[in-house]
């Protein structure tokens, strides 16, 4: 990060509006290879923001940097109104300690391709985890608010289930109410249903749209295009690091303006 | 010829027939060998010149038993010590600071590099270097009356244990997907917690049976610190048969009791893996 370049844009960043997630230039290198590429984006509350694009071009990458997973090499990100990853004093940007970039994350949440859930915990387990561990949420009460995600991504009677003895669209939706839990202000899902047996797919997917419903922000990459045309309020084409283009479903989806973009899609359809 | 057989059988022709397990010759022709060399071993002892009597006699003389108990206490002391040390060593050799892992990797490179022997000999002659110990001004003591054989063995072998121990965490913490540490970290646990709630449960499937192996080597290994007077249970079988000759039946009462800890050990290790297979669909055997 250019320390001076970013605070200079963060003033007007700040005087500008109030998205939840606002990347100006942002770019991620491994080594030599770069796999974001000046990517600018804001992201605004309450939207449904869906992400496409060929395999390797830095979907998951940019959500990894969202939520810290991945550092940014370039450029400046704010989650919820907060510099990711640094705080600034006077003009100057130092770096977090992992505690306060453990704080920073709880803003959101993330539902990962293979589920990640905890094997060694049913799935009610699951949810309590992050309420009670981290949260110091009193255990009975979270395990009240559990029951009730559970109920509402339809597994309530799975509460006492390990993760080996659940489907993978179960496996996913017992994720979806396990980041639910932490109550953020954000959900990422990368690619949530790629994973998953074609049959198994829908009730993952039923789940997310009626999260959409509620009003929840969330960030979803993801190549269900029909999903996407249903429930995204905008959606970003990305190709090699880059965002190519963004607009309402309707538009990208259907008259894209950018040859790649077109190619992509056939691509998906067919 | 199979498909022509096939080709004519009918569900209904085959299904009332009769199952026949199939034989495992391979078990009896074995189980065979092992029953005639146990009766050459069984043969052999009753000609050969021990007196079985002064084993029994011997088995549980307060000396023998005295030992036994202190080959226990340093085993589990020892042990303990070890795996914590272990524990910490392998987290520091997996961290992000350079110097940790530094650290760490110079632990294992000394204490796994020199035999055990001469590291409970380092300590025991700490004296020789260090007269004294403490914080001068503070509090001070003699080396000889702090570095007593008992100390000098829990230190001697249980940082020798720490070193191979921290390996065997280092491959257990490895086995866990990263995934887990991320979805870990997605609900905003800090590593230590993630390491202790999420990562460490998941590894102790891996960690436990190399462990359990481990403990059983450390409870023969305490015998090494009969070298320095710690009074363990070969130690004392020694003293009895300087004096009395007997020196084949007070190895053999000491074998014993070996067996008996370790099978006992065996057995408990067996309960900690079910223990800690919460979750985990895999059992066991390998069919
Ligand atoms: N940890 C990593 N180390 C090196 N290269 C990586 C790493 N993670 C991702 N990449 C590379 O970055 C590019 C973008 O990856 P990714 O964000 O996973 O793409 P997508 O999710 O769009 O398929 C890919 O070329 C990938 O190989
Ligand atoms: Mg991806």
């Amino acid at each position: 990060m250019s320390g001076d370049t970013a605070v200079r844009s963060g003033d007007t960043v700040v005087r500008s509006g109030d998205p939840i997630v606002r990347a100006i230039g942002l770019a991620k290198h491994f080594g030599q290879f770069q796999a974001l590429k000046a990517i600018s984006l804001d992201v605004f509350r309450g939207e449904v923001l869906c992400i496409i694009g060929p395999s390797g071009s830095g979907k998951s990458t940019l959500l990894r940097c969202v939520n810290q997973l991945e550092k940014v090499t370039d450029g400046a990100l704010w989650v919820d109104g907060e510099l990711v990853g640094y705080r600034r004093e006077g003009d100057r940007l130092y770096e977090l300690t992992e505690s306060q970039i453990a704080r920073q994350r709880l803003a959101t949440g993330m539902v990962f391709q293979r589920f990640n859930l905890f094997p060694h915990m049913t799935a009610l387990e699951n949810v309590i985890e992050g309420p009670v561990q981290v949260l110091k949420r009193p255990k009975a009460e979270a395990i009240a608010e559990a029951k009730t995600l559970l109920a509402r991504v339809g597994l309530d009677h799975k509460a006492d289930a390990f993760p080996v003895e659940l489907s993978g669209g179960q496996q996913q939706r017992v994720a979806i109410a396990r980041a639910l839990a932490m109550k953020p202000k954000l959900m990422l899902f990368d690619e949530p249903t790629s994973a998953l047996d074609p049959e198994l797919v829908g009730e993952v997917l039923t789940v997310m749209r009626d999260l959409a419903r509620s009003g929840m922000t969330m960030i979803v990459v993801t190549h269900e295009l029909g999903f996407a045309r249903e429930v995204a309020s905008r959606v970003v084409f990305m190709d090699q690091g880059q965002i190519i283009e963004t607009g309402p479903p309707s538009e990208i989806l259907t008259r894209p303006g950018n040859p790649r973009t077109a190619d992509f899609i056939s691509a998906v359809i067919s | 010829m199979l498909n022509q057989a096939a080709g004519r059988e009918t569900g209904t022709d085959i299904a009332h027939l009769r199952h026949v397990p199939r034989r495992y010759w391979g078990r009896y022709v074995s189980a065979g060998l092992i029953l005639l060399f146990l009766g050459f071993l069984v043969d052999a002892s009753a000609h050969g010149k021990i007196e079985w009597r002064f084993v029994g006699q011997f088995l549980t003389v307060p000396s023998i038993l005295y030992g036994l108990a202190n080959t226990i206490i340093m085993s589990i002391l020892a042990m303990a010590l070890g795996v914590v040390l272990g524990v910490i060593i392998a987290i520091m050799r997996m961290s992000a600071n350079p110097v940790l892992r530094a650290v760490s990797l110079g632990y294992v490179w000394l204490f796994r590099g020199t035999p055990a022997i001469l590291q409970l000999l380092l300590w025991f002659n700490l004296a020789l270097v260090f007269p004294t110990v403490g914080i001068p001004g503070v509090w001070e003591a003699r080396m000889v009356d702090v570095m007593t054989p008992f100390v000098a063995a829990l230190l001697g072998l249980g940082i020798n244990q720490g070193a191979y121990s921290s390996e065997v965490v280092r491959a257990g913490l490895l086995s866990v997907d990263t995934g887990q540490y991320e979805a870990a970290k997605a609900i905003g646990m800090a590593r230590l917690k993630a390491l202790r709630r999420i990562i460490l449960p998941q590894a102790m499937r891996v960690i436990i049976p190399p462990i359990g192996n481990e403990f059983i080597s450390m409870v023969k290994l305490t015998s090494l610190a009969s070298v320095i007077q710690y009074a363990e249970i070969l130690h004392n079988a020694e003293n009895i048969y300087y004096a009395n000759a007997r020196v084949i039946e007070l190895l053999i009462v000491a074998a014993i009791w070996y067996l008996v800890i370790v099978t006992i050990l065996s057995l408990g290790q067996a309960q900690i893996e079910t223990r800690f297979a919460r979750g985990a669909g895999r059992r066991g055997t390998v069919s």
